[in-house]
């Protein structure tokens, strides 16, 4: 036992443990010794999180029960997350955990809308997506399993308290035999010659030695940072918001099965349901509005009582040089930043755990091309969201400063081609790797406002009359279809009802 | 549609001309879009054969070629891998079957398994895990009722080049587009493209779009064209040799000093390309290689060059160049076939809207140059990976520049026996782990997720595989009675 792999995770919030479960879930402990450092005396940032589909998967990765883990931590479902006031004020779109219609004739479904609404014969885009149909009347049932019922056509995510995720984790990993050691780091001890990491050095005086560090250590950065100096890619040019206020509010009757985000003048605004209460925060630009005028602008928009005093956040978008540099990985907050718009932060550490595992190195002189390809998918993953998000950004009206400055930023190249494309033709590249496939792009452009002049000819072969009747049969039966799915709320009461806290 | 494209001539000849003909006539004849094809006349070279992907299975559903008249026509085999031989000198050889390389288990690649094992002493090669090409082989193909593995097993062909240039053209004829015979065309320009091509008898064709395989018009527009990777090999002899009995299933490439000799079973005939290095061969000596290294002297072609060129930008204007014009394919893999069928598909994929204006281009060049960078590749890494040491070709071959987008593949699977996954690959992950693997790269380490599986468990399911992929073949049908039931 005394040659075991030695692997130190830094920091004990959602990354941390999430990493730390994976860890007791998949490395043999006759091989790997994993122990995660943290100190009680350090808050971790427990707002409440909206999750993507892919969560599911990690859960099931380790072999989660998924009603334990939603009731451990009050947990609700999501389909989506609707967006108020993006593109123009008054508007309201829904970004879907699903595709929209489904095969009516040999070209992809969103090129028939798109001729369909060419020629005015079209209903509105989301009432061809069952998740969002069932999402805007609050109704929610797992999917069917009948790959010809149009209930089976979506997947789901969570809303989450992160906090109570993280300490389930934790439960969870040290009863499979994660170590966990307490206490506050004061300093990281380096390999003289390589710069690798050796030790870190708690208050208490111990020295917890390593051959792979995983920084979980939040916006810190303790080790990738600060100790290896790597730096950070600033992105705050195309994504400018640096502050955040988080409040909870007593629970509402609109109980959604999908994450509000409500454009404001200097930022935009969350809503995330829970069980127990609501999540709530202001994302803004603190050049655009003072701390204390964004807290006043949160509290005056939430559709219950504030349950405490906002709390500020403050950070910065972009991602490190290198996610991985030396023999340590940075996750999370560690590793970079990119706001909550689209629900990614969990995504993000989830994707560095699973390439972590798969290029684990299999001895203490680290193999090169590991951390090269972890650096390389990593990046995708970041540039990949990061696009999208800025596309949120400049497809609006200039109506305040803030969005005066945003919608004529220079955009990153690949992402000015998309939008030329899709107003071209709808096109959207489809990619193997890395988040949001075409049904996103198309419900994100169409939802702010760009929409394409003209389909893909393949589109035009079916007569008029019959995509148009194929558009309302689907429609009718999409319709149909959310009827018969109980209440979000009744649902949750029944499959999975946390305690009161 | 006011703007739509109406009018499309296709100039060149050969397989490629009249592919991207049927293929647009088919996809867009009903929408009102009219297909003259003006032929050049180029026909491909007498004992020329041709590889064709699996993919090409399903286009040919498109172009509405089916299996009986490829069988009648182009003399056609079927085709589930190709094998490498000698190319680690030796009598060593591997096969790249078109299938899994071994099954997945507990949620791992096989791979991953597969270097756990090796590590520890076992000596099956990958391969041997793959049903494909295990079936391969032993001379069987088709599905096997009640499968034991369910891994993929997929079928391309090997075709004979002249035969199925007709059996497209006759195609061309059924679908009732014009055909024109014309050579030299005078080219009229009109705006940022084409106007109309004039013959010598004086009739002009106008189009909306022009698709050249010829490359006489896009070279009008567009004068750029690099060379793209490095030779390999400058010259190339086509020639025949008597069919094989029974015929095997895959086509073997066998290297020599000066280069690489590949045996294509046909129906009728096994074609033959020799391909060398002039630097390390002279011509004049070139038929008697051929013949030393077949064990006789086969009726053959004069020698004939390759090149390696690319054009960056196949679609300028409203020209898109296609084959043969866009560019010279990599000389082995069935790249040829791939990258035609891969051009013409995305043609008509991103068929444009609107003939004034084209932005369709530059989505369509972004896509080429990336598939056709990536299958570069597939072909580059057979002459990186050799280990015929000493032989001057060989180590020059070995040594020649390389992607970084390679680089970091070899790398990767050096290291773990991973896929380093890039946009626009046009071979399946299964594919690399084969080659990679037949050249003799095993990996260095695996994902240690394998270690929750115990030694014993790990051996058993060895076995059970092995087992299943032999009574999967057992339940095959032979290459013969597969081709009868086609022929119907």
């Amino acid at each position: 036992m005394g040659d075991r792999f030695e692997l130190v995770i830094v920091g004990g919030g959602t990354a941390g443990w999430m990493c730390a479960a994976a860890c007791a879930a998949k490395l043999d402990p006759a091989r790997f010794r994993v122990r995660l450092v943290e100190s009680e005396e350090i808050g971790t940032v427990g707002v409440g999180e909206a999750t993507l589909p892919q969560m599911k998967d990690f859960n099931d990765f380790l072999g989660l029960d998924e009603v334990e883990f939603m009731q451990a931590t009050q947990a609700t479902f999501k389909l989506g997350i609707e967006f108020v006031n993006w593109g123009r004020e008054g508007v309201r779109y829904v970004h879907p955990f699903g595709t929209f219609g489904r095969p009516i004739g040999e070209a992809d479904f969103f090129s028939y809308w798109i001729r369909a609404h060419v020629a005015g014969t079209a209903a509105p885009l989301s009432d061809y997506c069952f998740p969002i149909v069932a999402a805007l009347q609050n109704r929610f049932m797992l999917p069917s399993g009948d790959a010809n019922d149009v209930r089976n056509a979506f997947a789901y995510a969570y809303h989450l308290d992160a906090f109570l995720y993280a300490r389930y984790l934790r439960g969870w990993a040290e009863a499979r035999g994660i170590e966990r050691v307490e206490g506050r780091i004061v300093e990281v001890e380096q390999h003289g010659e390589s710069g690798d990491i050796a030790a870190v050095k708690l208050a208490s005086g111990t020295r917890v030695a390593g051959d792979l560090f995983v920084d979980c250590s939040g916006f810190r950065s303790l080790l990738l940072g600060q100790t290896l100096g790597v730096g950070l890619e600033d992105w705050a040019h195309w994504l400018p918001c640096d502050s955040a206020q988080a409040v909870p509010s007593a629970r509402s009757v609109d109980f959604t099965p999908y994450t509000r985000s409500t454009r404001r003048t200097a930022g935009w605004q969350w809503r995330i349901p829970l069980q127990h209460r609501t999540g709530n925060g202001y994302v803004y630009s603190s050049a655009d509005i003072s701390d204390d005028e964004a807290a006043a602008t949160l509290l005056a928009n939430l559709d219950g009582d504030a349950l405490a005093d906002p709390r500020v956040l403050r950070f910065r978008a972009g991602k490190r040089e290198q996610a991985w540099a030396h023999n340590c990985i940075g996750m999370g907050l560690a590793g970079g930043f990119l706001e909550p718009l689209e629900s990614t932060s969990i995504y993000l550490v989830q994707m560095a755990i699973m390439h972590m595992l798969t290029l684990m190195p299999a001895e203490r002189a680290i193999d090169p091309a590991l951390p090269t390809e972890f650096n390389r998918v990593m990046d995708v993953e970041y540039d990949r969201i990061r696009d999208f998000l800025i596309l949120h950004y400049i497809a609006n009206e200039a109506d305040a400063p803030l969005w005066e400055r945003v919608t004529v930023i220079d955009l990153p190249d690949t992402l000015a081609d998309k939008i030329d494309r899709f107003r071209h033709r709808g096109h959207v590249q489809a990619y193997r790797d890395g988040l949001f496939g075409p049904p996103s792009w198309q419900a994100v452009f169409v939802g702010q406002g760009i929409e394409p002049r003209a389909a893909d000819r393949l589109a035009d072969a079916l007569p008029a009359a019959t995509v148009e009747e194929r558009l309302a049969t689907l429609a009718a039966t999409i319709a149909d279809a959310a009827a018969t799915l109980p209440s979000h709320a009744d649902f949750i009461a029944r499959y999975c009802p946390a305690p009161a806290p | 549609m006011t703007n739509a494209v109406q009018q499309v001539v296709v100039h060149g000849g050969g397989v490629a001309a009249a592919m991207a003909a049927l293929a647009v006539g088919r996809a867009y004849a009903r929408l009102g879009t009219d297909t003259v094809w003006v032929d050049t006349g180029e026909a491909p070279a007498p004992h020329a054969a041709l590889i064709a992907p699996p993919d090409l299975a399903t286009f040919h559903r498109l172009l509405g070629i089916d299996e009986a008249a490829l069988l009648r026509h182009a003399a056609a085999t079927i085709a589930m891998g190709q094998q490498f031989a000698g190319w680690s000198g030796g009598d060593d050889a591997f096969l790249h079957a078109y299938g899994d390389a071994g099954s997945a288990f507990a949620s791992l690649p096989f791979v991953q398994h597969w270097t756990r094992a090796r590590a520890a002493g076992l000596r099956v090669a990958l391969e041997d895990f793959c049903l494909a090409a295990a079936a391969a082989k032993q001379g069987r193909t088709g599905a096997p009722r009640e499968a034991a593995t369910r891994q993929a097993v997929k079928t391309g062909w090997h075709l004979d080049a002249p035969g199925y240039a007709k059996l497209l053209r006759a195609a061309c004829e059924q679908a009732d587009i014009r055909i024109v015979a014309g050579a030299d065309a005078v080219v009229h320009r009109g705006g940022a493209g084409l106007d109309r091509i004039e013959l010598a008898d004086g009739e002009q064709f106008g189009a909306d779009l022009f698709i050249d395989t010829d490359g006489a018009l896009i070279a009008a527009l567009d004068p750029g064209e690099t060379a793209a990777r490095p030779v390999f090999c400058d010259r190339i002899i086509r020639a025949s040799a008597p069919a094989f009995d029974p015929l095997p299933l895959y086509s073997r490439v066998a290297a020599h000093p000066a280069g690489w000799l590949t045996l294509i079973p046909l129906a009728n005939r096994t074609a033959i390309e020799f391909a060398y290095d002039s630097a390390s061969l002279a011509d004049a000596d070139a038929p008697a290689a051929l013949a030393a290294a077949l064990g006789r002297p086969v009726d053959a072609e004069p020698s004939a060059p390759l090149a390696a060129t690319a054009r960056p930008r196949p679609w300028v204007g409203n020209v898109v160049a296609v084959g043969p014009a866009a560019g010279d394919p990599p000389p082995l893999d069935g790249a040829e076939l791939l990258l035609l069928q891969l051009g013409i598909a995305q043609l008509v994929l991103l068929w444009p809207i609107d003939r004034a204006q084209m932005p369709e281009a530059d989505i369509y060049n972004e896509e080429l140059a990336g598939t056709r960078a990536r299958v570069a590749d597939f072909t580059a890494q057979h002459f990186r990976l050799n280990a015929r040491t000493g032989e001057p070709y060989w180590d020059a071959a070995r040594a020649a520049p390389i992607s970084t987008e390679l680089a970091a593949k070899i790398d990767l699977f050096a290291a773990r026996g991973m896929f380093a996954h890039y946009n626009h690959e046009a071979h399946v992950e299964d594919s690399w782990a084969l080659v990679m693997a037949g050249h003799g790269v095993t990996p260095r380490s695996f994902d240690p997720q394998a270690l929750l599986t115990e030694d014993q468990a790990l051996m058993a399911e060895f076995q059970r595989q092995l087992r299943a992929v032999a009574s999967d073949v057992h339940a095959m049908d032979s290459h013969a009675d597969a081709l009868r039931r086609m022929r119907g």
